[in-house]
């Protein structure tokens, strides 16, 4: 069709659909005119005027189905129906507002969690990196056989990688640096990432201010230092003052030049990371001293790589060629090292470098959340299903309330087609209502999911939904009316003048789908319940140490370029203060905190002991002050804890935990036996105590080994974490922490504060988000059942007052009556919970990999469910029941 | 009863399209038109004419103006577009194969 034409007919149709009024007069005009001249035409016949007009009349039979046909003509009339319909059908609404509530919260409800879903899915898993075609990007990691997979490159590795490669566009480099930033006269912690001068540019991003770093000031960075910011660390923490480029910041107590602003939205390479800084990759040298063979030894692996492939290259030909290089950068490397050991040479040879799709970065929180986030949509999906179950059951009751009104219409003349038109208009107009509705519901889920994640978890995600979530959300909720409005219209559409369209037949098809209901109900009641078991089972796992009324606070004055005595000083000065402050029991620093996810790894020599080929010899490490065992309640089983006269010049000390005591020295007495951590020297850390066992990295670990060393013979102390036991709420400590280290240096900033027991539930957060959601999805799906239920009985009941009213005046009890209806009752549910039961079976076998210390056939789980959703059954039943038992026959017989 | 069952379908608008290529005409006038050219042979009901002028108008092959007639009253007077007018020299030219086939036919049939 020619665009001239297209245009022309597009006047004529909004012309008829919105100057009806007028085109309509037309059309009387018209067809007046040619009465007026054929009666004119008759008069000149010879006939009266009224004989004439009456002729004329009859010679156009019909006017108004002429003028009806001419309408047809103007092409609107689909629209004209579907406007009609939806006034008709939102009057309808109204006029019976306890249904039309009902039903929009059910749709909220049902909508809104798979809008809410499905908002975190698109964030988490589809959304890629918001840098330029992130589909080319790659991220290298190297295979070690045996030990497993690593993230981490070194900068010498790196550098060959770079310079040397044929397959991409570039290759970039970067690591996390925790920075203090100083800016007019105040000092915060900030998030800071290294970054190599190829950075953006692979990411393909342009600044929004200012310039991005180049090679001069990665050369130049250690006396000149730069700095680019991100968009929100702009925003928050400088107002978005555009003078700021080019002026200096403090960073870790260098003047920092800021050179440039990222762009709005671009958060790096990590969806579970925001940084609020980048700077050059050499001023790592700067901000992190040690260790000082950083850039130069290929050991020090510390940096993460990403490149961009080039066009034409696929993945599996770029992998091929880096691993070549590697393996020859490696074999290099091997040379260069004085004789060692055969079998370290071979793991440093076996090595290989695999190329992983980078859309998403690195993707922790990606694979972390991936089967998790599946499994509930699939759960929320479940719920979608049961919601329309639902909604089809209850217009088909309202339908049988209809059926004077269908009748009438089919008398009327109107056509069957007309008709399910109509009743499917009203329920798109309720699903996109409840949709709209949804959509709020979601946003409000959406945060209350989101604040089960630790905050650097959640600082890229968000609850406003986004253009493709509106989209999920439009689709689901039209695809949920036609699903539930179509049984409905269906039944209108065999209805017939002679056999109302009322529910006799429809009773079992409406009992099948309350049985569906149930079905689907229960696995999602046994997921919820293996969820929360498992949650409590890690939740309740002895950690060894006592969790009640600690609270931590990190602090780092090396960050603020402070020397070691300076640092050494200002930690003595802190627990000394920490240790005065009213209601503290103990205190202490450490190092790596428990069940952070965290921890330090050495490989040990022990005195007397030969190792075997089965022997792993590496154990965790922590670095401690007095007074640490003691906050934690950690028991000490033989020997003595750490004290002052453990001084920097005294021979070295460390405390083992009993696993390490158990392996290296069975049947022995630890104390006073020597282990190191150099291959080169002899053993020289003397044993001095031995505590009991605990979790250390994640609290379903196998025990671990682990010793500790104490603060005063590391050599090089970095952030240390106070913790502090009170008598009471530890919380209350925090403001007064804060003043007293703030008069001790207004520079040092406190930063991770918060009780040990918000540490553990946080490294327990996506168990806590999942088990949550799971409870949640499964109350809502129980809820629905409840309503479905409570539908039937009721609207059966309804029906059948007269029976029950005759059988009442017959003589039947009301226990007759109740038996009655508990029959009914029993046969919708056994059929729905038997199916739900063999799926549960079925389907709770996929979550086996994300449970712990419940198999996903736990009886006493599925008991549980079941019995939940039988007793809502119950209480769904018993309320239509009562009205039944309360029916009085005389009045049932005048019923109807 | 309005259906013009007595013609070909399309026939009438056909008919209509090169009427109004002589001349704007309203309905009325459309509907004497018709009746005689065709000697009284064609008889279009008037039931079927509108239908059919309101067809041609949202088709674009027609446009409609209000216009005083001779007689000083206002009519809708339609008039063949542009548009209308290919379309006709397409719908004639197929009649014609159309009918001279059936013609052949005919003839074929009478040797």
């Amino acid at each position: 069709m020619n665009p001239l034409h297209w245009v022309s007919t597009v006047r004529l149709r909004v012309r008829s659909l919105f100057h009806r009024s007028s085109v309509e007069r037309e059309l009387r005009e018209e067809l007046q005119y040619h009465l007026d001249q054929r009666t004119e035409e008759l008069v000149a016949t010879g006939m009266t005027e009224a004989d004439a007009r009456r002729t004329a009349a009859h010679q156009l039979p019909g006017l108004e189905q002429i003028k009806e046909e001419c309408r047809d003509m103007r092409k609107v009339r689909p629209i004209e129906d579907l406007v009609r319909d939806v006034a008709f059908g939102a009057r309808l609404l109204r006029k019976s507002p306890g249904f039309t509530v009902v039903v929009l919260i059910v749709l909220a409800l049902g909508i809104g969690a798979n809008t809410a879903l499905f908002s975190l899915f698109n964030q988490v898993l589809l959304r890629s990196l918001p840098v330029a075609n992130p589909d080319e990007l790659v991220v290298l990691v190297s295979k070690v056989p045996r030990w497993g997979t690593f993230s981490s490159f070194s900068y010498p590795m790196f550098r060959e990688l770079r310079d040397k490669n044929t397959v991409l566009t570039g290759l970039l480099a970067h690591s996390g640096a925790d920075l203090n930033v100083g800016y007019g006269g105040q000092s915060t912690k900030a998030v800071g990432e290294v970054v190599s001068t190829e950075y953006f540019n692979v990411l393909g991003v342009r600044p929004w201010l200012g310039r991005f770093i180049d090679r001069t000031d990665e050369e130049r960075a250690v006396a000149n230092p730069v700095a680019v910011l991100t968009y929100s660390c702009w925003q928050q923490r400088f107002g978005g003052d555009r003078s700021i480029v080019d002026r200096d910041i403090v960073l870790n107590g260098h003047a920092t030049r800021i050179i440039g602003i990222a762009p709005p939205g671009f958060y790096g390479t990590e969806l579970n990371r925001s940084p609020d800084v980048f700077v050059p990759v050499t001023l790592k040298k700067v901000f992190e001293p040690v260790p000082r063979d950083r850039f130069d030894n290929p050991g020090q692996q510390w940096l993460r790589v990403m490149g961009r492939l080039k066009p034409g290259v696929s993945i599996q030909q770029a992998q091929a060629a880096i691993d070549l290089l590697h393996h020859q950068v490696r074999e290099r490397e091997v040379q260069a090292l004085p004789p060692r050991p055969r079998d370290s040479d071979n793991m440093m040879l076996e090595t290989h470098v695999e190329l992983q799709p980078g859309a998403h970065g690195f993707g922790l929180l990606q694979r972390e959340l991936a089967k998790a986030l599946r499994l509930l949509l699939v759960i929320s999906a479940i719920i979608l299903v049961i919601t329309c179950a639902n909604l089809a059951n209850m217009l088909l009751a309202r339908n049988a309330a209809r059926a004077q009104e269908i009748t009438m219409r089919l008398a009327l003349g109107a056509s069957r087609l007309r008709l399910v038109r109509q009743w499917l208009t009203e329920s798109a107009l309720l699903s996109l209502l409840g949709g709209g509705l949804g959509v709020v519901v979601s946003v409000w889920c959406q945060g209350a999911l989101l604040s089960f994640l630790p905050v650097e978890q959640r600082a890229n995600l968000s609850s406003h939904p986004d253009v493709a979530v509106l989209a999920f959300a439009i689709a689901v909720s039209v695809i949920t009316g036609l699903l539930f409005g179509l049984a409905p219209a269906l039944q209108v559409s065999r209805a017939s003048l002679h056999h109302k369209a009322s529910s006799e037949n429809a009773g079992g098809f409406r009992a099948g789908l309350v049985a569906l209901q149930v079905a689907l109900c229960l696995p999602l009641l046994v997921i919820a319940g293996l969820f929360l078991a498992s949650l409590r089972n890690t939740r309740t796992l002895p950690t060894g140490f006592e969790s009640k009324n600690v609270i931590l606070a990190t602090i780092d004055p090396s960050l603020n370029g402070y020397d070691q005595p300076r640092v050494r000083h200002l930690f003595q000065q802190t627990l000394q203060a920490a240790r005065a402050l009213p209601g503290v029991e103990a205190a202490g620093f450490g190092h790596t905190v428990v069940l952070s996810g965290s921890a330090d790894q050495m490989v040990l020599t022990v005195e007397g002991f030969t190792q075997k080929a089965s022997d792993e010899m590496t154990a965790l490490v922590n670095t401690i002050s007095p007074g640490y065992f003691e906050a934690l309640r950690l028991p000490l089983v033989s020997g003595r804890y750490f004290n002052e006269r453990d001084a920097a010049g005294s021979r070295p000390v460390g405390i083992i935990n009993e696993t390490i005591a158990r392996q290296f020295f069975p049947g022995k007495n630890p104390i006073g036996m020597r282990f190191g951590t150099d291959t080169k020297s002899p053993p020289n850390i003397e044993v001095i105590g031995v505590v009991r066992d605990a979790k250390y990295t994640t609290i379903t670990e196998k025990p671990e080994r682990q010793y500790y060393i104490p603060m005063s013979q590391n050599p090089e102390l970095r952030d240390m974490t106070l913790h502090i036991r009170a008598s009471g709420d530890p919380r209350l400590l925090v403001e007064l922490l804060r003043s007293k280290i703030r008069a001790i240096d207004p520079n040092v900033p406190l930063f991770n504060v918060k009780t040990l027991e918000q540490g553990i539930d946080e490294s327990l957060s996506h168990d806590r988000l999942v088990a949550w959601l799971s409870i949640a999805l499964g109350a809502l799906a129980t809820a629905l059942c409840a309503i479905g239920l409570y539908g039937v009985i009721a609207f059966s009941v309804a029906r059948r007052t007269r029976e029950v009213g005759i059988r009442m005046a017959l003589g039947a009890q009301r226990r007759d009556i109740l038996a009655l209806i508990v029959k009914r009752v029993t046969l919708l549910l056994t059929g729905g919970v038997l199916i739900g039961a063999i799926g549960a079976l079925a389907g709770t076998r996929v979550i086996g990999s994300l449970l712990f210390g419940v198999t996903p056939t736990d009886p006493g789980v599925f008991a549980a469910a079941t019995a939940i959703l039988l007793l809502a059954a119950a209480v769904a039943a018993y309320l239509p029941a009562r009205r039944a038992l309360q029916v009085n026959p005389s009045v049932a017989l005048r019923y109807e | 009863m309005s259906k013009p069952s007595d013609l070909v379908q399309g026939t009438l608008d056909l008919l209509i399209l090169k009427i109004l290529a002589l001349e704007p005409l309203h309905g009325w006038a459309i509907s004497r038109r018709l009746k005689q050219v065709s000697n009284e042979v064609l008889q279009v009901s008037d039931g079927s004419l509108y239908p059919a002028l309101h067809k041609l108008e949202q088709e674009g092959w027609i446009k409609a103006e209000w216009r005083p007639t001779e007689n000083n009253r206002r009519a809708k007077f339609y008039a063949l577009t542009a548009r209308g007018r290919k379309h006709l020299a397409r719908e004639s030219a197929s009649w014609e194969r159309l009918s001279s086939a059936i013609v052949q036919v005919l003839e074929l049939k009478a040797i």
